[in-house]
């Protein structure tokens, strides 16, 4: 209404801002979204589709990972686990002849009860505890599969599907698990549960004096992580049609799904979206360019972030909005 | 009245010391019963063992005629006891109103229509609701200790644990916490509170405790107790031989 007034142009701009700042967080994830549905109408190449793809699995895992570690504080660096399990659970029931769609389910479960595994003895314990088996625990996995000869051990699995490929089918599904993916985040995040991981976070002894089973709730959000990435494994396994444990199970992809949240912001929403996407596009330039350096380059970069913005692109973002807001504030005043 | 909390031979031991030797008492419901004692009397180790954040290494916890030996403390917690900390443990990130819907939704009553609400409300009874926006991390102490006993009181405990509440306030902040404490009471939430500052405790509490060394050295009302030569001893030493 006032936007029509004509006398009200500057009313108009100020309504139109507030507007905007107070509808941006519900609309600009649907305008994302929305983008990357209608990405066919850009008629983009192969290569560009299959990055995307793989950029969208990774998201899966990374809000996967922020469940637990953004939100619940618990940093895991064995999530290769959970991603390969994903994958070679989807990869035999699809050979096995059970639909891709519940294949991938059969992946998540998998990863969900491989989760409870680590979660059982170390999140009874305090303190690092829990960071520091899940380094033993990814190592003695990926060890056991590529000696398993039941799944072709070190020389790999291969996905035999019958029918055309159909390069757009597979990143769609991509697309979908991810928006599944942020909407399990934002659930979590305003549920009973959110606020449980948050008091454990902050202070895990409070939580536990204030009704808070931290043990339970830890348990619970690890599962509903792992699933999350033995989901984002199955996917890309059934795509790639070939797995093997140094690829899926590889320590660097545990690594790397943990990078991701950090780039984009620990314990938000969309940092671990944001970090998906400046780590999936950028990391196979950085691995071409320079392929003895690459982990240098990340190292550097994971240095840099935690020493100056520790709240990731999310954090530097907010930053430069209060210094906008607080300077324009000014210019009005004056 | 059958007592709301027995303790029987409660006793901690940290690696060889014993922090909590054999000590058993009984509080009555509705009580505000004052436990004192030098520092280093084991008085922050038998509250934290009767919240269930430290286990004993034996005896016996009975609360409300339940066997609560050994239980976890957010087992604690729905049984209906919550405490306070000495050191305020805030959760920093969260705001003031989230501190305390942390209590609601994990206490005792689950059920709250309105968690906001609720969660404003406990905080005017301690005198911060209009702080109730603000992250936690940006409180003074005073106000603090008064996130920490809103908490506290959101999980509804029958039996609210004080641990030196009033450490560290000034004389005016310190009558205000101990008028809440009385107002509490009087609400009809038994209090065992722990506190260093003998002129707060002698002024509210009946009975008192007095703890030295691990151990239950008296008990009565504030008069006998001052009065009672083991304690002056326990405070001040053994009058000097010449």
């Amino acid at each position: 209404m006032e936007q029509e007034a004509p006398v009200g142009v500057k009313q108009g701009g100020d309504a139109g801002r507030s507007l905007l700042s107070r509808y941006a967080p519900a609309v600009a994830p649907l305008l994302v979204l929305a983008s990357l549905a209608a990405l066919p109408l850009a008629s983009p190449g192969p290569n560009t589709v299959r990055l995307l793809f793989v950029t969208l699995t990774l998201v899966t895992a990374s809000v996967g990972w922020n469940l637990l570690g953004g939100f619940g504080g618990q940093v895991s660096f064995g999530f290769a686990v959970f991603y390969g399990l994903g994958a070679y659970t989807a990869a035999l029931s699809i050979n096995g002849g059970i639909p891709p769609g519940l294949a991938f389910l059969l992946g998540a479960a998998v990863a969900a009860l491989a989760s409870l595994l680590v979660g059982l003895p170390t999140f009874r314990l305090k303190g690092p505890y829990f960071a520091i088996a899940t380094i033993g625990v990814s190592e003695a996995v990926r060890v056991v599969m590529t000696n398993l000869p039941w799944t072709g051990g070190a020389s790999g699995y291969r996905i035999i599907e019958k029918g055309r490929f159909f390069q757009m089918h597979h990143y769609y599904t991509a697309l979908a698990l991810a928006a599944l993916a942020v909407g399990i985040s934002t659930l979590v995040r305003r549920s009973k549960l959110g606020l449980a991981l948050i008091a454990i976070r902050e202070d895990q002894d409070a939580a536990s004096d204030l009704g808070v089973n931290p043990f339970a709730a830890k348990l619970l959000v690890h599962a509903l992580a792992a699933a999350l990435a033995g989901a984002a494994g199955g996917v890309y396994a059934r795509y790639a049609a070939f797995i093997d444990p140094d690829g899926v199970f590889a320590f660097r992809n545990g690594i790397a799904i943990l990078l991701m949240p950090i780039i984009g912001g620990v314990g938000t929403i969309w940092g671990p979206v944001i970090g998906a996407f400046v780590y999936g596009l950028i990391h196979e330039e950085v691995v071409a360019y320079f392929p003895q350096a690459h982990l240098l380059i990340f190292g550097s970069l994971l240095i840099l972030i935690i020493l100056f913005e520790p709240g990731g692109v999310m954090g530097l973002l907010q930053t430069s909005l209060r210094f906008i807001r607080a300077r324009s504030s000014v210019g009005s005043h004056s | 009245m059958a007592p709301i909390l027995k303790l029987d031979r409660l006793t901690r031991y940290f690696a060889g010391l014993a922090a909590v030797k054999d000590v058993s008492f009984e509080i009555e419901p509705g009580g505000l019963v004052g436990l004192i004692g030098p520092n280093g009397a084991g008085k922050t180790t038998l509250l934290s063992l009767v919240a269930g954040s430290l286990s004993p290494t034996s005896g016996r916890i009975e609360f409300e005629g339940r066997n609560l030996t050994g239980a976890k403390s957010f087992q604690a917690v729905r049984a209906g006891i919550a405490r306070t900390h000495q050191i305020p443990k805030p959760f920093r990130s969260l705001t003031v109103h989230e501190n305390v819907e942390v209590g609601l939704r994990f206490g005792r009553l689950r059920r709250t229509a309105n968690h906001t609400r609720t969660a404003v409300e406990f905080l005017d009874m301690v005198g911060i609701a209009h702080l109730f926006r603000m992250p936690a991390f940006l409180l003074s102490v005073g106000d603090l200790k008064r996130l920490e006993l809103a908490r506290a009181l959101a999980t509804r405990p029958s039996l609210l644990l004080c641990d030196e509440i009033c450490s560290g306030l000034t004389e005016t902040e310190t009558g205000l916490i101990l008028r809440l404490l009385c107002d509490i009471r009087r609400a009809g939430t038994t209090i065992l509170y722990v506190e260093h500052n003998l002129r707060a405790i002698m002024s509210v509490c009946d009975p008192v405790i007095v703890m030295n060394y691990g151990q239950k050295l008296t008990e009565g009302t504030p008069g006998a107790v001052q009065n009672d030569p083991s304690v002056i001893e326990a405070y001040i030493g053994k009058k000097a031989m010449i």
